[in-house]
């Protein structure tokens, strides 16, 4: 039997270094056993599994039934204008947001997040195509939930980054909020063919930076970041 | 499985503990409590699987479903098929999703010669649990071959189950005409860096029984009374080597069996908290200073008188009109939220004593020792469990943090005052950030 120098508790003979101190056994008596099986399994455990799948039945039949009688409603009766698009398109977007309560863990969260996106501009682009008009869709909505989209996902990066924490996911909120006030400023500018200059998204940009450098700072000294991790503890 | 028009009648509701766990539900995160024996041989899974199947008609407490009502939530009946005994994992007390596992709120699982018990916090407490984990085991020594008699925590499996282990006993007994108030001042809360999901951190320490009550009778105390004050002796050299901005009290959430107090055979929940409580800001405790207060605290505290007071405020919760119309989802947001920033935050750490496991003469020689685990607790902070069975002591820590300074100053402070200490760990050693 093997002793921590450091604690004085005896070890179990598997024990290649002590759990409580990290200091390593070394017993020239009596070496670490490295072929007995240790006091508990190496077997990871893994989550079981909750079947949604009735629940995905019933909200894929409510929704495709809604979707399918207001289309053939508007075909055969109502049928001044094609006002279930409308309806079609929710029950579409509302399937999509749905993938991943109904099928947890299948799919990727950017891929959802993508899917989510395109929807979403999915259902515009039906608007747009119902009220054609001054090309407002592909100037200035297209582009901007793409961008959004692409926004989120980056955000969704840096959130599930295991060395993230919440000063450094305030960076990236902070640098994106700049970035899309800009983009929405040069789109909106681009779409009333106005020159490519920034005024008021220039105000919120150096706001931005300015935090952003302030928090790059304090997440770099560890010094500041202990100390406003202790004041500003929950 | 088809239900019978009887068992369609059949539904129990949740006593008063129960109610609270299962809106602290998270994806990461179940009120899942672990119970082992460990037997003096390798378990055999045929065996086990058929002494479960056994055994659990006899406790139709825990063969149950958790459904949700408009209002509260019940529980059920549950004959699907299971639980099914599994190969024991390095991550025990994994959260418990109600609709998973064919609905069954427990698990069982093997490993060596080890039998190990998870249970979800609704349906029992830990000595509500060890009756079935006792009797599973007493059934699987009798598939064995050998004669183990019932009583001392078996239960005769060709009994009736008594309507009485099914009652709500904090409601018979809560009678106190005034209310025990509800917070405390908050508590220190140990700081930590957070596993990955999802990871529980194991450290135990087995100790001879007899060494640690002639060390707590050195001290004047009871055994309880001595861990309780080496725990709290252990948060607050925590505390000091955290260089805290502002110093708090370190306090402790201890259940108490209200079992001994107000008899009852329930094997649902029966069980209140009390809170031993050091403030360093008051000066500098001596470790005997800290036992002394403990002592003192417990035989204050520890009575029915007190108890009674704490279960009524309680029952008075729970049978208030006001709060029973209150929808179920508005009900679990204002739980939750009185549990994040009241509850939890009014201690360091918890600290179950199952005390001395009981069973008959005739197991005993078969029977190692007896292990139990609090599982993950809801906040950064380590958990501790202790249960005896003969000379041997397991005390278990739990906790989902990297760091194990609390563990470390709890068992040097044993090894200190001359206690032999083995010490046991599903931790994986071979890390870089440790």
């Amino acid at each position: 039997m093997s002793y921590c120098v450091n604690c004085g508790v005896e070890l179990d003979r598997t024990c290649s270094v002590c759990p409580l101190c990290n200091t390593k056994v070394i017993n020239p008596n009596e070496p670490v056993d490295t072929v007995s099986a240790k006091p508990y399994p190496s077997r990871t455990g893994q989550i079981d599994p909750v079947k949604r799948g009735e629940a995905a039945i019933l909200m894929g039949v409510i929704l495709a039934t809604t979707a399918i009688v207001c289309g053939l409603l508007n075909l055969l009766l109502f049928n001044g204008s094609s006002w279930s698009l409308y309806i079609i398109g929710i029950c579409i977007v509302l399937w999509i947001f749905l993938l991943p309560v109904l099928f947890p863990s299948k799919l990727p969260i950017y891929i959802i997040l993508l899917l989510d996106g395109i929807i979403i501009d999915m259902y515009f682009g039906i608007i747009a195509w119902l009220h054609p008009g001054n090309g407002w869709y592909y100037a200035i909505t297209l582009p901007l939930i793409l961008f959004i989209t692409a926004l989120v996902e980056v955000y969704a990066f840096f959130l599930r980054h295991p060395r993230s924490s919440i000063l450094s996911n305030a960076v990236i909120f902070v640098a994106e909020v700049g970035l899309l006030t800009t983009t929405i400023e040069l789109l909106v500018r681009h779409y009333l063919d106005n020159a490519l200059k920034l005024s008021w998204s220039a105000v919120v940009l150096t706001c931005c930076i300015i935090i952003d450098a302030t928090l790059i700072t304090i997440l770099r000294r560890t010094h500041l970041r202990e100390e406003v991790r202790r004041r500003m503890h929950i | 499985m088809e239900k019978t028009n009887n068992e369609r009648k059949i539904w129990y509701k949740l006593d008063l503990s129960a109610n609270v766990y299962p809106t602290l539900q998270r994806k990461n995160f179940s009120n899942v409590f672990r119970l082992s024996v460990v037997l003096k041989e390798e378990i055999n899974p045929d065996l086990l699987q058929r002494a479960v199947d056994l055994a659990l008609p006899r406790f139709p407490a825990f063969k149950v479903a958790l459904r949700k009502g408009v209002f509260w939530r019940y529980l059920e009946p549950n004959n699907r098929p299971g639980p099914f005994v599994m190969p024991d994992i390095v991550n025990p007390c994994m959260p418990m999703h109600f609709k998973a596992n064919n609905r069954y709120l427990m698990r069982i699982y093997y490993y060596r010669n080890r039998i190990s018990l998870e249970m979800f916090h609704s349906l029992s407490d830990g000595n509500g649990a060890l009756f079935l984990l006792r009797t599973i085991t007493a059934i699987y020594l009798r598939l064995q071959g050998h004669a183990i008699p019932d009583g001392n925590g078996i239960m005769d499996i060709h009994e009736t189950p008594h309507p009485e282990e099914m009652e709500d006993a904090y409601i018979r007994y809560a009678s106190s005409r005034v209310k025990s108030p509800r917070t405390q001042g908050r508590a220190y809360r140990i700081r930590g860096h957070k596993e990955p999901f999802y990871t529980l951190n194991i450290i135990q320490g087995l100790i001879s029984v007899n060494d640690l009550k002639q060390t707590a009778q050195k001290h004047n105390a009871s055994v309880t009374e001595y861990l309780n004050a080496v725990l709290l002796y252990a948060l607050l050299e925590k505390q000091k080597a955290d260089h805290v901005f502002r110093e708090k009290p370190v306090t402790l959430a201890l259940p108490v069996n209200l079992r001994r107090f107000f008899p009852s055979v329930t094997l649902r929940n029966f069980i209140t908290m009390v809170y031993p409580s050091i403030d360093p800001r008051m000066g500098e405790y001596t470790f005997d200073e800290i036992v002394m207060q403990v002592h003192h605290y417990m035989r204050y505290y520890i009575n029915n008188k007190f108890l009674n007071a704490d279960i009524t405020t309680n029952a008075a919760t729970q049978q208030s009109l006001f709060i029973r119309i209150v929808p179920l989802f508005l009900k679990d947001f204002i739980v939750r939220q009185f549990y994040i920033r009241v509850q939890d935050c009014q201690s360091s750490a918890g600290l179950t004593n199952l005390g001395v496991v009981q069973i008959p003469d005739e197991m005993k020689p078969f029977v190692e020792r007896f292990e139990a685990l609090m599982g993950q607790p809801f906040s950064t902070r380590t958990n501790c469990a202790i249960i005896s069975c003969g000379d041997i002591l397991s005390i278990s820590f739990a906790s989902s943090i990297i760091e194990t300074d609390v563990e470390r100053f709890f068992f040097r402070k044993l090894v200190q005052d001359g206690i032999h200490v083995k010490i046991e760990t599903n931790r994986n050693m071979n890390r870089e950030e440790f």
